[in-house]
């Protein structure tokens, strides 16, 4: 296997975890039907990209148009893209989280999804529209040539490093007494307000952490592909990520990183590669079906196996009666 | 502090409602309600079917506003407060529905009910267990003395979702005990539970009488009401009725009529 494909795997492997991570948090412990999600990596890796490029009267940069290019350094594109998913999630949840029953909720974000994706796609001035950002610099890049071997080393390390603060951050939230507010606002919001829980709050903090972790993701990954643009957030690369965690198993870390693994990373490789074998399929046959294969998947799972892989696990506390 | 002004703070009711009406459209469900409710004692709230009591109770909870009139807590105006504020005041409603966390442990539904752990926020969570634990140890204990009152110590780490009605009913009460209430606002807490623990539940709400926690119920049955409640407030179309002992109710015709007629 040669060491770019190699790298090129393990880094998307790691912004998908991250981002399964942030989705689990939202969806799997706290409810949330986020079918915006995947704006939310979008808006950071657009932030990323704007914060480190030159202007785009800048030579080189000339052919495209776009606000902002500030040329800033590492890892200062990396925070302002994770700021700007948590902004972001402001006035969305605000709108969205406060007043709609649960499933409009879920309605509500996907149509959020699709009209940011067509803003941007049609608003060329601001993001260059359709065609997207091209030339990226990827961090560091003045430093360590990034077409070299070595850099590819540097950067899958950067995204381990990456993967285990976020896994560390989640851990904290979801296995603490704050994570069991949020599982209780899941299970039945009304009784949590009994209890003194205010649901507005829980929810637009979740929405808030996973949109800024899904911001960092986002930069992740722009740093390392060096481009961004409408056709690489559509709305069904939600859809996929929702599978990952129903595959994985709702409401627990280690799931959601098995069902990063799992579906967005095996699904697509595997994808990838049986387009090139020489099968004599028609051209697009295989992309289309593996819609077909994630849909059957999410189909499948809920109807055997509901809680997934990796089921969210039962809290037993210490010096309790022995069970069994 | 004077010993004289604990005793008159002690001698004024815990709840205060004042003429508060809840319409639905121009139906009156909650007709101009006016009552009060002393501390430390239970009092039931009695009237047939559609007489507005549950309505009123949601009313007191905060789940449904107010359409007008005002709610005095503990001589605090709390008629505009939304329900997670109340609770966090003390006045607390558990549901007449089941209502458990079903994928929360049995022993987990007590402790979220929890308002006083460092953990529960998001800054606390991130700061780490060490920053929480003691806060989380405390409340198992307290969460399992309670479990053992209960009879349900054997359940702890059971899902909460898998216990039978009368569990879940004995889960609910408990959760609202772990919120350290100073009004419970009950609403037929016997109903549809073995009567083995029906007798259960009436010992624990005199205890909890005895332990100064203050409690309104709506129940129907009068046997139950005259044998726990000190005193009682009968409801019709809305509209008080009448109010004083079982006894003294009893006595008058008129709202014996109102409430066999509906």
């Amino acid at each position: 296997m040669n060491l770019y494909y190699g790298a090129n795997l393990l880094i998307y492997a790691g912004v998908d975890i991250i981002a399964c991570l942030a989705l689990n948090l939202q969806f799997g412990v706290s409810g949330i039907v986020n079918f915006s999600f995947i704006v939310f990596q979008a808006v950071g890796a657009y932030t990323a990209a704007v914060l480190s490029m030159p202007n785009d009267k800048a030579f080189g940069y000339d052919f495209q148009l776009y606000v902002g290019g500030y040329q800033l350094p590492f890892p200062i594109p990396w925070i302002g893209g994770a700021v700007a998913g948590g902004l972001l999630a402001v006035p969305v949840g605000l709108v969205v989280l406060r007043k709609l029953r649960a499933d409009y909720q879920a309605i509500a974000l996907l149509v959020t999804s699709v009209i940011a994706n067509t803003v941007i796609t049609n608003a060329r001035p601001f993001l260059n529209g359709a065609a997207g950002l091209a030339l990226v610099p990827p961090p560091l890049a003045d430093q360590i040539d990034p077409n070299t071997a070595p850099y590819q080393y540097f950067y899958v390390g950067l995204t381990i490093l990456a993967v285990v603060l976020v896994l560390f951050v989640v851990n904290r939230v979801v296995n603490s007494p704050y994570g069991r507010s949020l599982r209780a606002m899941r299970e039945r919001e009304i009784a949590a307000m009994a209890i003194g829980k205010n649901p507005v709050r829980l929810k637009m903090t979740a929405f808030i952490v996973g949109g800024v972790i899904a911001g960092f993701s986002g930069a992740l990954l722009v740093g390392f592909i060096q481009f961004w643009a409408p056709s690489v957030w559509l709305y069904p690369e939600t859809i996929i990520l929702f599978a990952a965690i129903i595959v994985g198993g709702r409401g627990n870390n280690v799931g959601a990183i098995l069902g990063a693994l799992l579906v967005p990373v095996g699904f697509e490789e595997v994808t990838r590669l049986l387009n090139n074998a020489p099968l004599g399929l028609p051209a697009g046959v295989v992309p289309a079906l593996e819609w077909v294969a994630i849909g059957l998947l999410i189909m499948g799972f809920l109807w055997f196996r509901p809680d997934g892989v990796r089921p969210e696990p039962r809290r037993v506390f210490e010096g309790g009666p022995d069970i069994e | 502090m004077s010993e004289g002004s604990t005793t008159a703070r002690d001698h004024q009711p815990l709840l205060v409602a004042k003429d508060v009406h809840r319409h639905f459209e121009g139906m009156r469900a909650v007709d101009g309600v006016s009552i009060e409710v002393p501390r430390g004692q239970i009092t039931g709230l009695i009237g047939p079917n559609g007489a507005g009591k549950s309505t009123f109770m949601a009313v007191l909870a905060g789940t449904l506003p107010a359409t007008s009139g005002t709610i005095v807590f503990d001589g605090r105006d709390i008629t505009r407060l939304p329900p997670f504020m109340r609770a966090r005041t003390g006045l607390v409603r558990p549901f007449q529905l089941p209502s458990e966390f079903a994928r929360l442990t049995v022993l987990e539904n007590l402790l979220v009910a929890a308002q006083d752990n460092r953990g529960d926020s998001l800054f606390g969570a991130l700061m780490g267990k060490r920053y929480w634990i003691e806060d989380e140890r405390r409340l198992v204990k307290q969460a399992r003395v309670l479990l053992k009152r209960f009879g349900m110590t054997a359940k702890e780490s059971d899902y909460a979702g898998t216990m039978s009605g009368g569990q879940k009913r004995l889960v609910e009460i408990m959760r609202a005990l772990m919120l350290k209430p100073r009004l419970l606002l009950l609403d037929e807490p016997m109903s549809g539970v073995h009567p083995k623990i029906v007798e259960e539940i009436q010992y624990y709400l005199q205890d909890l009488r005895s332990e100064g926690i203050t409690i309104l119920m709506v129940e129907h049955e009068l046997h139950m009401v005259e044998r726990l409640c000190d005193s009682v407030v009968v409801m019709a179309q809305g509209k008080v009725i009448g109010s004083g002992t079982m006894a003294s109710l009893r006595k008058q015709p008129e709202i014996v009529d109102a409430y066999l007629v509906g």
